[in-house]
């Protein structure tokens, strides 16, 4: 039995009325089906089905406002499965097919487990806590013992870049091949160990500098608040690219690339943004291709897109490749400042950080609730200036504080 | 139902004072955060409060009984050498309350808040917590979920009576029952088997399952119970249970298809564990489920939610504190900013049973079926001067190295000793050590880490006290075939 509780949808609420409920007592309800309508003091919202269940009892009669953690219904589920539509299993074949999903969850731990034992690398757990530590993987370190044995001393010389990058087993062996049937896993190694080529090059080939700054955001957040208002929903990191591109079409330096070789800083004709992203196999840059020529309602859609191909690892090595300029929006996770390391070949890369409602001074020397916004960028020193990037990332608060900005530059 | 008109901020809040989250947070309270922990019980949790202290109690008071014998035959006087359940109960009681105090003792001193009340997730970066009529939001930057797991009975079990315990209801039983039926899902089984045994009850085991352990072990574990006279059924499918005035009767068809009924006074079962989330509602803010209800993490026990982490039994695999615990610190030290990581490839299966079994590592069928080239070496504690003067000869120590680079793969251990030898065990193949590094170094004498040194000799038929042709050496070498 579940009981379904009000809680908290947003903005801190505290409590909510009762305004209508889409079920009665004994219906059927499929997860996600909506329930219960709810009035707080800003919005009317609807309150999803946990799971798959028959209403067993309604709590709360329409009409009441209740506190935030008050049980309204009960639900009597299904089990974990919330998609089923066929008639409920008798309750043993359940019990036993449950067994049934765990059994086969141990087999797959015991065949991790023998797999890793076998193919592992031959590093003591403190060697391993030194990658660890670098943020290197140890299966790309290279042994230089005959033994195979992975020292303290070659994980330090991986890290300083004095090792060459091991090559790629020649013919994979039988469980190797077995295991490269299994999606999700081996498809996205290839892509994975690039970008982690690409970063190690990076930083041992580019002087890295940081610059910090602050943005106030509150107008581009009151803004979203009207579009939202009037029936668009546009997510903020869209407004950050527009206002990206139209920036580093004023200082091209940023997007742009040494060519040692020839001599000469190449500045790029294309403007390719690169947005770093969280994934469960770790970092991945999908590149926004052509984001100058966008509007932003489709630079919203292109981004969500992505968004989705990645966490779903559907990204193709075309969706990752050719960026001018990198963003880490790492603000939906937290955080005030970084030190990114550049995707090279790029010169620059900016961090957005988590916005932050703050105390600040504002023009009518009023202490107010302003949106804050913290932005670490790095970029190549031996190309651009501390000066410059500080000019460039003025430019870019310009354009996001003043939003209506945006507009003037519009195509 | 009053509610809390201020939503409290918290840096770090963890749901669940057992093993892993107590530990969590604690080391999070080390590492300078500010930690919460909500608990709704008692702190320790199942495993310090019912579970695994209480039947650590259990089998060890069995453990000392069987020793009564050996006791004697050196000169011991122990007079009745019976076991009083009464004093027993007391006993337990005793122990997890002085341990239950120093986990309380040790959240005080680490500065850990410690909020005793039921939580619910009311959104995706805060909580609910309930106690008597009292309910409170807090706000947290992060979480960890270590809320365990419960015990339910296994398919076709009547509902809970006076003669079926379920879990650990056993050790509050003040009786030594006639006849003990247990049926087996788990390692637990077999320790409550040989502790019945010990305590003098009559034992029939049920075994439900394939345990995973290496086929020496299995065969010396089989060969223990049946001298002990403990009836071992390996059941295909079970008819019913029914639990009548005199006692349980157990109808089913064993794995050589004959149907069979088993009765007898009182039936324990370890159940299946459920893991305790529904109440958390959790699930309603969108976090990766695994298809039977476990919360998926990764190696830093973080969930697709980035600001909410799991550790334990709500996490997959094994119901283990000793997967909890450390699972507890990774996530505190992730929280942290470090880097840590949880690698469960060498977690040791730990038997608490007489004799106590621990295994870790690849079996020999699992080096076989993935074609490996083995040396195995296996030496039996009869010839270990130490276990024939304690009277624990029962059992052995087996070793499975690679033949090609002679990196020890695995050991497994049955017989006495083999609990606090794991360690040994455990660090052997986490530093991927080779024969010589076992052979090395010098070994207490007389002592049972000796046995462990014979059985790695053994792999080169070198062992001391096994004579030529009882080096129970093995090699297993496909590519010379």
């Amino acid at each position: 039995m579940l009981d379904v509780k009000l809680h908290d949808i947003g903005e801190g609420m505290t409590e909510g009325e009762i305004v209508h409920y889409f079920v009665k007592e004994g219906d059927h309800v499929k997860a996600d089906q909506p329930l219960v309508e709810v009035q707080t003091d800003k919005m009317v919202a609807e309150l999803p089905s946990p799971g798959t269940g028959t209403i067993k009892e309604i709590v709360v009669p329409v009409g009441e406002t209740v506190q935030v953690g008050t049980t309204l219904l009960y639900l009597e589920g299904e089990g974990a499965e919330p998609q089923s539509s066929e008639p409920a299993p008798a309750e043993a074949d359940a019990a036993s097919e449950e067994h049934a999903v765990t059994q086969l969850a141990a087999k797959e731990l015991t065949k991790k487990r023998i797999q890793t034992t076998i193919n592992r690398v031959l590093a003591t757990p403190f060697t391993r806590k030194i990658a660890r530590d670098h943020g290197i993987d140890i299966e790309n370190v290279q042994a230089t013992d005959p033994s195979g044995r992975v020292t303290e001393e070659d994980v330090y010389q991986y890290i300083n870049g004095e090792q060459a990058a091991k090559p790629e087993p020649q013919a994979p062996t039988r469980e190797q091949a077995v295991q490269s049937t299994q999606p999700d896993e081996i498809p996205f190694r290839g892509i994975r160990k690039q970008i982690a080529n690409k970063m190690t090059k990076s930083i041992y080939t580019i002087p890295h500098v940081t610059h910090f700054d602050e943005i106030n955001m509150t107008r581009l957040v009151e803004l979203r608040e009207e579009l939202k208002a009037s029936g668009d929903s546009i997510s903020v990191p869209a407004f950050l690219v527009k206002a990206l591109t139209i920036a580093l079409k004023d200082f091209p330096v940023f997007n742009a690339e040494l060519d040692e070789e020839n001599e000469t800083i190449v500045l790029k004709k294309d403007y390719h943004i690169g947005l770093a992203t969280d994934t469960s196999d770790g970092l991945i840059v999908p590149v926004l291709h052509h984001a100058d020529q966008k509007s932003i309602q489709q630079l919203h859609d292109e981004i969500k897109e992505l968004n989705q191909k990645t966490k779903e690892g559907q990204l193709k090595p075309a969706d990752m490749q050719n960026g001018t300029f990198t963003v880490s929006n790492v603000g939906p996770l937290g955080s005030t400042g970084a030190t990114p390391i550049i995707n090279y070949p790029e010169t620059a890369l900016i961090a957005f950080h988590k916005t932050k409602k703050m105390p600040i001074v504002s023009e009518d020397n009023e202490i107010v609730i302003g949106h804050m916004m913290n932005v670490s960028m790095s970029f190549d020193h031996r190309v651009a200036d501390g000066a410059k990037a500080v000019d460039f990332t003025n430019r870019l608060a310009g354009l996001i504080e003043n939003p209506n900005k945006l507009m003037l530059e519009m195509i | 139902m009053v509610v809390g008109e201020i939503t409290e901020e918290r840096d770090l809040i963890i749901i669940g004072g057992g093993p892993g989250g107590y530990t969590a947070a604690i080391r999070a309270a080390q590492l300078g955060l500010e930690v919460t922990l909500v608990e709704q019980a008692d702190l320790g949790g199942i495993c310090l409060n019912q579970g695994c202290i209480p039947s650590k109690v259990w089998t060890h008071a069995a453990k000392k009984k069987s020793e009564i014998p050996q006791m004697q035959k050196m000169g011991l006087d122990v007079s009745t050498g019976e076991i009083d359940l009464d004093t027993l109960i007391d006993y337990k009681s005793q122990i997890t309350e002085q341990l239950r105090k120093g986990v309380e003792a040790l959240c005080q001193a680490n500065k850990i808040e410690v909020i005793q009340g039921k939580a619910t997730f009311t959104g995706g970066d805060r909580i609910g917590v309930e106690y008597g009529h009292q309910f409170d939001t807090y706000l947290f930057d992060k979480a960890i979920i270590a809320t365990g797991s419960t015990a339910v009975f296994p398919e076709h079990f009547p509902k809970q009576g006076e003669r079926i315990f379920l879990s650990h209801d056993i050790f509050n039983f003040k009786e030594i029952p006639e006849h003990l039926i247990v049926y087996g899902r788990d390692l637990i089984a077999f320790e409550m088997a040989t502790t019945y045994q010990s305590f003098g009850s009559k034992v029939t085991l049920i075994q439900d399952d394939d345990i995973n352990l290496d086929q020496a072990i299995e065969k010396e574990l089989k060969r223990s119970l049946k001298k002990k006279k403990i009836r071992l059924i390996k059941k295909d499918s079970l008819k019913s249970i029914e639990e009548t005035d005199e006692g349980v009767i157990v109808s089913l068809t064993d794995d050589k298809g004959k149907e069979q009924t088993i009765e007898g006074s009182h039936l324990y079962t370890s159940g299946d564990r459920q893991p305790n989330l529904e109440p958390l509602g959790i699930d309603r803010f969108g976090i990766g489920q695994t298809s039977d209800g476990h919360i998926i993490v990764n190696n830093t026990m973080q969930s697709s939610i980035p600001s909410i982490y799991a550790i334990g039994d709500v996490t997959e695999g094994p119901s283990l504190a000793i997967k909890a615990i450390k699972q507890g610190k990774v996530a505190a030290e992730a929280i942290a900013g470090k880097n840590p990581e949880v690698d469960l490839t060498f977690l040791p299966t730990i038997m608490h049973t007489t004799p106590p079994i621990a295994s870790v590592g690849l079996t020999e069928q699992e080096a076989e079926e993935h074609d490996l080239d083995i040396h195995v070496g296996q030496f039996n504690l009869n010839a270990n001067g130490y276990a024939k003067l304690t009277g624990q000869t029962d059992g052995m120590i087996k070793v499975i190295s690679d033949a090609n680079t002679e990196i020890i793969l695995g050991i497994h251990m049955i017989g006495e000793g083999a609990i606090e030898l794991s360690s040994t065990f455990v660090q052997l193949l986490e530093m991927a050590a080779k024969v010589e590094d076992v052979t090395f170094p010098l070994y207490a004498h007389p002592s049972t880490n000796e046995g462990l040194l014979e059985a790695v000799d053994a792999l080169t038929g070198q062992s001391i006290h096994l004579p030529p042709t009882k080096q129970q050496t093995k090699i297993v070498e496909r590519s010379l075939t």
